[in-house]
């Protein structure tokens, strides 16, 4: 396995984890859980721990999650005012996450009246009063979150550019024919509007007109394409695709997923999700995958388990409850 | 959650049929599209039941410690002495798994229940008094397979091909100690 993946994590003080750790992660993890376990916390947890490399990659995936789900947009918010930012970075106040990778710090500070933002990463840890703060966001193109609500029309574009980049728009068309026989070809039409083209009508039709599984398909498609040797976070993964689509989308993210070499971190409530996850990994061969399990434990603390490949197979294969507890 | 370890594919059906009699008669609570292949963990057979260092194992004792499971029961054959093996016959059977309960070392309830020989057997005591047994046993005699298979799967498959549902009349006494362990394990279960 790569190198660059996350493979162990402690996350203190960060959203629902007090005192958490994890360790055993794989080229793709699939995880699960009951509402409210801290399954997307988790992997917002992840992203920031190997966003940050530098403040002002820190201070754009810092703000991000929150700007998601504030906002329903994440790449056309990335001119937010400062004091939205000032804000958002008020809401992220206490974080803290020691990985394989990474070891990141982040936390305000008061003393006498004067705010600091504390940022710790890389072994280096930075004090910087708010008020000279300059709120400076860069980001981080190989590492993509796809939160439950979809990329938008402009998140699709910057992903579409890296399948265009590396020739793969023939793969794109062919995947996205075999989602649905009618449609074909992808394409941004007049520089802004992604567009899919429907075979019947012989016409582009803009992407958002289809049904939203198309368009998440295609943004998983193109962010694997984008990600390569970096990270693929994608919340309830089975949004908007039919269980008859599982087997092909989990085929496509473990196929794309070792080719480009993309660690991916994904969520789902379903069932058939997860038994999909099994049977195709089971299929390919592929032992580089993951199950991780989230519950609460009788003192309402928040615990994970990951299951290798082995055990995760067998378990399914066991018919053995998955999805938390 | 609860956990039932098995031997084999044979005893978890057994086991699924005792629940599902026992939801029947409303001695036990559970919703009626419970999945009973979930609570159910088939070890493959006996030295790998009492095998503490078993793959298996070692996720479950994780599933323990994250509060995921809360008590366990153990079914098993205690097999025939004469045969070889250290952990066959009632004696050595409990002795068998009290080592490995050590070994285990479950901060949880753990419980046991040991079939008197084996499942088969068992199954095949509880039809003894029905009329037609004596022909089974005929049978077996006739085709000369006791000393083949003397642990009664000839008869105990024959039997299950033979009988529509409810094959076994749980009513039986022979059946309570092994549903009194499987109403304690889902007692208060959530």
């Amino acid at each position: 396995m790569s190198d660059h993946f996350i493979k162990n994590i402690e996350i203190k003080n960060f959203k629902c984890f007090e005192n958490f750790k994890a360790e055993g992660f794989g080229r793709v993890n699939l995880i699960g859980g009951k509402n409210n376990v801290g399954k997307t916390a988790f992997m917002e947890a992840c992203a920031i721990n190997i966003y940050s490399i530098d403040i002002s990659k820190m201070t754009d995936v810092l703000g991000s999650p929150k700007l998601a789900r504030e906002f329903l947009e994440i790449g056309s918010r990335v001119g937010a005012s400062k004091e939205e930012m000032q804000s958002f970075l008020e809401l992220a106040n206490h974080y803290s996450a020691i990985s394989n990778i990474n070891d990141v710090e982040y936390n305000i500070m008061d003393s006498d009246g004067i705010k600091e933002y504390n940022f710790q990463y890389k072994n280096k840890n930075f004090k910087v009063n708010i008020n000279d703060f300059s709120f400076e966001r860069t980001k981080q193109n190989n590492i993509k979150f796809i939160t439950k609500l979809g990329f938008t029309k402009l998140q699709l574009k910057q992903v579409f550019i890296s399948v265009q980049k590396k020739d793969k728009e023939e793969i794109l068309y062919s995947y996205i024919n075999e989602f649905d026989s009618n449609v074909t070809n992808f394409k941004i039409i007049g520089g802004d509007e992604p567009s899919a083209k429907v075979i019947d009508r012989d016409i582009y039709q803009e992407i958002n007109e289809f049904g939203d599984g198309l368009k998440h398909y295609i943004s998983i498609i193109c962010s694997l394409y984008a990600c390569e040797n970096g990270y693929l976070f994608i919340d309830e993964i089975d949004n908007g695709i039919h269980y008859t689509q599982l087997d092909r989308l989990w085929k496509i993210i473990l196929t794309i997923s070792k080719d480009q070499n993309v660690q991916v971190f994904a969520t789902t409530h379903s069932k058939e999700c997860i038994e999909s996850y099994a049977r195709v990994a089971k299929g390919l061969e592929d032992d580089e995958i993951t199950f991780f399990k989230l519950g609460k434990n009788q003192e309402g603390e928040i615990k994970g388990m990951v299951y290798p490949y082995d055990w995760f197979v067998d378990s399914i294969e066991q018919e053995q409850e998955m999805r938390g507890w | 959650m609860v956990r039932v370890f098995v031997e084999g594919a044979d005893d978890e059906k057994f086991i699924i049929k005792i629940i599902q009699d026992l939801i029947k008669i409303n001695a036990l609570l559970l919703p009626k599209k419970t999945n009973f292949k979930s609570y159910i963990n088939i070890m493959g057979n006996k030295m790998k039941l009492l095998d503490a260092s078993q793959s298996k194992y070692k996720q479950v004792t994780e599933e323990i410690s994250l509060g995921e499971i809360k008590k366990v029961l153990f079914i098993f054959d205690c097999d025939f002495e004469k045969d070889d093996n250290n952990c066959n016959g009632l004696q050595a059977s409990q002795k068998c798994f009290y080592d490995l309960k050590e070994r285990l070392d479950w901060s949880i309830p753990i419980d046991f229940y040991i079939f008197d020989k084996n499942l088969d057997y068992f199954l095949v005591n509880t039809i003894k008094d029905k009329e037609c047994y004596e022909h089974f046993d005929n049978l077996v005699e006739c085709l000369e397979v006791e000393n083949l298979r003397p642990n009664k799967k000839p008869i105990a498959n024959l039997y299950r091909d033979l009988y529509p549902y409810p094959q076994f009349d749980f009513k039986d006494d022979r059946f309570n100690p092994i549903k009194q362990k499987l109403l304690n394990l889902f007692k208060e279960q959530k």
